[in-house]
């Protein structure tokens, strides 16, 4: 395969299908959504993006671009040129988790490059020269690792990256010096919001150095009971010192949780179970739906699998209505760019046409 | 009457100072009149309180503001004031002003995780050991014994066949 593909096939290419990561299998998949694991690599004597010229953003855009494909990572990898990108398919690139916000709204000469199950992206030229990621289904934190770790192995046989013994891998921000390693799990956590236990979980995550952010990372938004754990520190401790702190702590989260939904069953099961079937209702009628609603519907009905109440749906198809619904993917999949009123009628529309296709189906 | 600071000239300045309910008259000459009063009304500049400030919040700071990079050209305060550093080098320059961020930031200066490859086997194991250490220490504070034992074996071996490692 070409490894700089047009750029309109391949993204349309993608509208069909969703990452490895949505299948909703792996270990405690009922709670943790997905691992990922990103590392900030820069290339030794350039500057950092920050203050590099057009022409030194071209010469390491290339060099990188270039390793990347020698190195072989995987076989289908292609490369996307970002700045020949429409603001929307960047955006549906953002709520593929294959690039960041940042990424999307960069200036310059930049590029990602992914493979065909969207498990690995490589951002280049975006705060640091090379962001390598990693996404995995369920909790697989050191499965995410050693994969990662081998990717960044392969690279650095071709890469002289900025180091130093005693920083370590040198980032344009000191947040991220060191190992330049921020490992996250997502979890999907309704039980505890509704039962106002949220705060103190976070409370306690927090002062093991860990930081909670929405679904798309730094300063979003709290959507669908949907939360992001990763570590704050860089420096200081190994990778896989990192990594056991975040496995220490999500298996208490993820019981706790497990109460939550015991507790609210035992104390009104009718009223859970009415909660459950009619946003599961709502998205089988409503004619308009607003991102922030489907959201919140989405995750009641994803409780309400978990929880044996509804049955015929699957997890994978819950998941991947989460970012399908999302406005870049909706804009994709008409073509044309929508008006947020427009994008609500769709969404409805392109949910109530998925669930209609299950109840068809049985 | 004579000044009563210099004890000199007739004095000419008649001051009432009330210092809680005491009552206390002063008789001074002009010029040293001017003295005192130029000592009471010396109230400290914008820049100097900020400087000050600065110096209590991060000492660094007021150190590190006149250094900047050879190689990128930003300085200390460029990077102060928008959080990023212009190149690799900035490390070594900024070092000083960066150690105690990076405290503050990581709890921690120094690099324990992975080496590149390139970087060479001895920065390898000099990091390996660092980290076997650590967790020694971690074993004998849960006072699992059997552990820091094959930890301290480990830490013999990895050190034992370079008798110039420290």
């Amino acid at each position: 395969m070409n490894f700089q593909a047009t750029i309109a096939m391949k993204i349309s290419d993608l509208t069909d299908n969703t990452g490895e990561w949505l299948r909703g299998t792996g270990p405690e998949s009922d709670i943790v959504i997905s691992s990922r694991i990103r590392l900030a690599r820069n290339v030794a004597r350039y500057p950092f993006l920050s203050r590099a010229n057009a022409k030194q953003k071209k010469e390491i855009e290339g060099l990188i671009r270039e390793r990347i494909r020698e190195s072989e990572i995987t076989q289908d990898l292609f490369y996307i040129n970002l700045a020949d990108v429409s603001p929307v398919d960047r955006l549906f690139l953002v709520e593929r988790h294959l690039i960041s916000k940042e990424h999307a709204g960069g200036e310059g000469i930049r590029g990602v490059a992914f493979g065909k199950s969207e498990t690995t992206s490589l951002m280049v030229n975006e705060e640091d020269h090379l962001r390598i990621q990693v996404i995995r289904s369920g909790f697989e934190l050191r499965e995410t690792w050693k994969t990662i770790d081998e990717i960044d192995n392969k690279l650095e046989k071709k890469i002289n990256y900025a180091y130093s013994s005693r920083f370590g891998y040198l980032t344009s921000c000191p947040t991220n010096v060191g190992t330049g390693m921020r490992a996250s799990v997502m979890l999907h956590l309704p039980a505890l919001g509704m039962t106002h236990h949220i705060e103190k979980v976070f409370n306690a995550v927090v002062k093991l150095g860990l930081v909670v952010r929405g679904l798309y990372g730094e300063g979003t938004q709290v959507a669908g009971d949907l939360y992001q754990i990763s570590n704050q520190f860089t420096l200081g401790k190994s990778e896989s010192e990192i990594i056991e702190i975040i496995e220490g702590v999500i298996p208490r989260i993820t019981s706790y949780e497990r109460m939550a939904r015991k507790a609210l069953i035992s104390e009104n099961r009718e009223q859970l179970e009415d909660r459950v079937w009619r946003s599961y209702g709502m998205l089988k009628v409503a004619r308009t739906i607003s991102s922030d609603e489907i959201m919140h519907l989405l995750s009641q009905v994803r409780m309400g699998v978990n929880l044996g109440i509804i049955t015929d749906i699957e997890m994978k198809t819950l998941n991947e209505l989460f970012i399908l619904t999302l406005p870049g993917h909706l804009q994709k999949l008409e073509g044309r760019e929508l008006t947020s009123a427009q994008r609500n009628i769709i969404r409805a529309t392109y949910v109530r046409k998925r669930l209609e296709k299950i109840d068809s189906l049985q | 009457m004579k000044c009563e600071s210099c004890n000199k000239k007739h004095a000419t300045v008649h001051l009432t100072e009330i210092v809680g309910s005491v009552k206390k008259e002063r008789h001074l000459c002009e010029e040293c009149a001017q003295n005192i009063n130029a000592q009471l009304t010396k109230i400290p500049s914008p820049t100097e309180i900020l400087t000050s400030l600065i110096n209590q919040v991060a000492p660094e700071i007021n150190e590190m503001s006149k250094v900047a990079c050879p190689v990128c050209g930003i300085s200390y305060l460029d990077f102060r004031s928008h959080g990023r550093l212009g190149c690799p080098m900035d490390y070594t320059i900024f070092r000083k002003g960066l150690i105690p961020l990076l405290e503050k930031m990581h709890g921690s200066t120094q690099h324990v995780g992975k080496v590149p490859s390139k970087a060479g086997k001895e920065l390898i194991k000099k990091n390996e050991l660092m980290q076997l250490r650590n967790e020694l220490n971690k074993a004998v504070e849960k006072e699992d014994y059997e552990r820091a034992a094959d930890l301290r074996d480990k830490i013999y071996e990895l050190s034992g066949d370079n008798s110039n490692e420290d």
